[in-house]
């Protein structure tokens, strides 16, 4: 709370800055800036550099420095160590095989989903939105017990195709209310025009509106790896066999083991939390003018 | 509209498509969100270990949620939580976004940093901060010794008195920069001459960010109020990870509980109970801020 009232009452100066922009020499303007900014910024990196330098932690040597941040004698052993003495490879493969395939089908349905709400003729379509709304708000673990079973009736238990599915389902509300503001910012004149051209509705919704609303894509893209590649509720009640659990399970399931190697577990959670920020960085251009339901 | 050649072929032609294009979601929607509802609403009305055949008690598991201390415990929680993270979140996301949205050096790393922690999996998160509030290892503890901060060498976690605060603190740390991004989202929207003219005007700094720029970004803030609601009452992952619920359930939040009275406990049919009316807590308080505020903000219809 202290921080919060703190940031408020500084942030007249902003704007004022931007006023006398031009009376003042620039390398001024941009020193009050970063003078608020870098140290919030290194206060926030505080955990991140944590984990990477307890990821370098020998087991030998357990003794640290900088506030117990970084190992007095840092080494990569424990990146060889998960690489060599654990399926780990195993668990990366499985992530991306839930991951992946979960992605692109909600980016896929939900558009379609998109398109037939912002611009087609559907019957009920309050209804339909109605009921988007409330699995938005619906928590995966008040659900989880009847996925459960469902998955089990189907077969799919122990089996990640079930894991596939049910984040689909569950990311489509939010994929749904993005590409759907950002199709409705598509001119309708661009519509009607390949209409009159003779084009079908899928090829107008695959030729016209998809391409022009990358950005919402890409935040739907984002948030989708996110919630499926980090979660790991469904992946614990549902997988039963070692060699089929996502990455995010391996720092609980081996609680015990890594409790005597804590470097080979913050390394475990630097494998984690690599691919999805690098998926991350590379679409952030895009995140903004997406979420503001801008097309490109 | 005015159409000239609408026939009642090309209408239902076009229905057609509609439904074939709303239908995969669809099936996926009932599949896993209609029929898990259905599913908890009967489950809760059981005496049920899960594997057995249930017994029917009407509203008995109902009856039984008044009389559960730490069902309380969840709900002033979530209380807390919503209170104390929705604010926070807020406020800070709100000045990074406005001194953010500026062209300055280096912006896009700044976001970038911002946004990370909310990128990361609760897991990684959780154990991380684990090890900052750890009272032999972790850096708080080895701060507050070398500065003799003494505040700060304390067991945060292991405190049935600051648990849930301090995994309200981590939740902050994590989700802020989600809020600065909406904000960043909700300030490109701002029409740059309103603002040109209220320094034409004469203005000053805190007068147009207080009078011009915060009223204008009502959806953003309604977005975020709503986002942040559901997202506390959501919260599992986090606490699990990071207390178990504990110590003594003192942590306790509405989905770490179902979770244990399903899975740790055999007690599903109660479980349901809980879960039902988290259901009902999160469909009743969207409902009154889309009724409050309209659903503008949440269709994106407003703009």
């Amino acid at each position: 709370m202290k921080t919060a009232e703190e940031t408020t009452t500084a942030a007249p100066a902003v704007p004022t800055q931007a006023a006398t922009r031009a009376s003042q020499p620039l390398r001024r303007r941009l020193r009050w800036e970063h003078a608020v900014l870098a140290p919030m910024a290194a206060l926030w990196l505080i955990p991140i550099a944590m984990v990477i330098g307890m990821s370098l932690l020998p087991t030998s040597n357990p003794k640290t420095t900088a506030f117990g941040m970084f190992p007095a004698e840092p080494s990569l052993g424990n990146y060889v160590e998960i690489w060599t003495n654990n399926p780990i490879l195993r668990n990366l493969i499985n992530s991306a095989l839930i991951t992946v395939p979960s992605v692109l089908l909600v980016m896929l349905f939900g558009s379609m989903t998109a398109f037939a709400l912002a611009r087609l003729r559907v019957p009920l379509k309050a209804v339909i939105f109605g009921a988007l709304t409330l699995a938005l708000i619906l928590p995966m673990s008040s659900i989880v017990v009847a996925v459960f079973k469902i998955l089990q009736s189907m077969g799919l238990y122990n089996n990640l195709v079930g894991l596939v599915l049910v984040y689909t389902a569950l990311g489509l509300p939010f994929a749904v209310i993005i590409i759907r503001t950002s199709f409705l910012a598509v001119p309708e004149e661009l519509h009607e025009a390949a209409s009159l051209d003779g084009a079908s509705k899928f090829t107008v919704y695959w030729r016209i509106y998809l391409p022009l609303s990358r950005p919402a894509l890409a935040v739907v893209a984002v948030w989708q790896c996110m919630s499926s590649w980090n979660d790991f509720l469904l992946p614990l009640v549902t997988l039963q066999d070692n060699e089929l659990k996502p990455l995010t399970l391996i720092p609980l399931a081996y609680r015990g083991v890594f409790l005597s190697q804590p470097g080979a577990l913050f390394a475990v959670l630097v494998l984690i939390s690599l691919p999805i920020v690098v998926v991350f960085l590379a679409v952030q251009r895009y995140l903004v003018n997406g979420l503001s339901g801008a097309i490109k | 509209m005015t159409y000239v050649k609408i026939d009642k072929t090309s209408v239902r032609r076009e229905r057609l498509a509609g439904t074939m294009f709303l239908l995969p979601a669809f099936l996926l929607f009932v599949l896993f969100v209609v029929y898990p509802i259905v599913y908890n609403v009967q489950a809760s009305t059981l005496d049920w270990d899960g594997v057995n055949q249930g017994v029917f008690t009407g509203l008995g598991n109902y009856a039984r949620l008044f009389d559960d201390p730490i069902f309380i415990t969840t709900l002033k929680n979530s209380g807390w939580w919503i209170l104390l993270t929705i604010i926070p979140q807020a406020l800070i996301g709100f000045f990074l976004a406005l001194l953010l949205n500026e062209k300055i050096r280096g912006r896009a790393i700044y976001r970038a940093i911002f946004f990370v922690p909310a990128v990361l999996s609760p897991v990684v998160v959780g154990i991380v901060w684990q090890r900052m509030l750890d009272p032999f290892n972790g850096v708080f503890v080895k701060v507050g010794q070398a500065t003799g901060l003494d505040f700060l060498a304390r067991g945060y976690l292991a405190d049935p008195e600051t648990a849930i605060f301090a995994a309200i603190v981590v939740n902050v740390w994590m989700w802020t920069g989600f809020s600065m991004l909406f904000y960043l989202a909700g300030l490109q929207l701002i029409d740059s001459s309103v603002l040109a003219a209220a320094k034409i005007d004469g203005a000053s700094t805190w007068r147009t960010v207080r009078s011009i720029i915060w009223p204008m970004l009502r959806p953003t803030h309604l977005s975020l109020l709503l986002l942040g609601v559901i997202g506390s009452l959501k919260t599992f992952e986090l606490v699990y990870v990071l207390t178990e619920g504990g110590p003594n359930h003192a942590s306790e939040m509405l989905p770490t509980y179902t979770f244990k009275q399903a899975f740790q406990l055999q007690s599903v049919g109660y479980a349901s109970t809980i879960s039902v009316v988290l259901l009902l807590i999160a469909v009743v308080s969207s409902l009154s801020m889309v009724r409050a505020f309209g659903s503008g903000f949440l269709t994106g219809d407003a703009k």
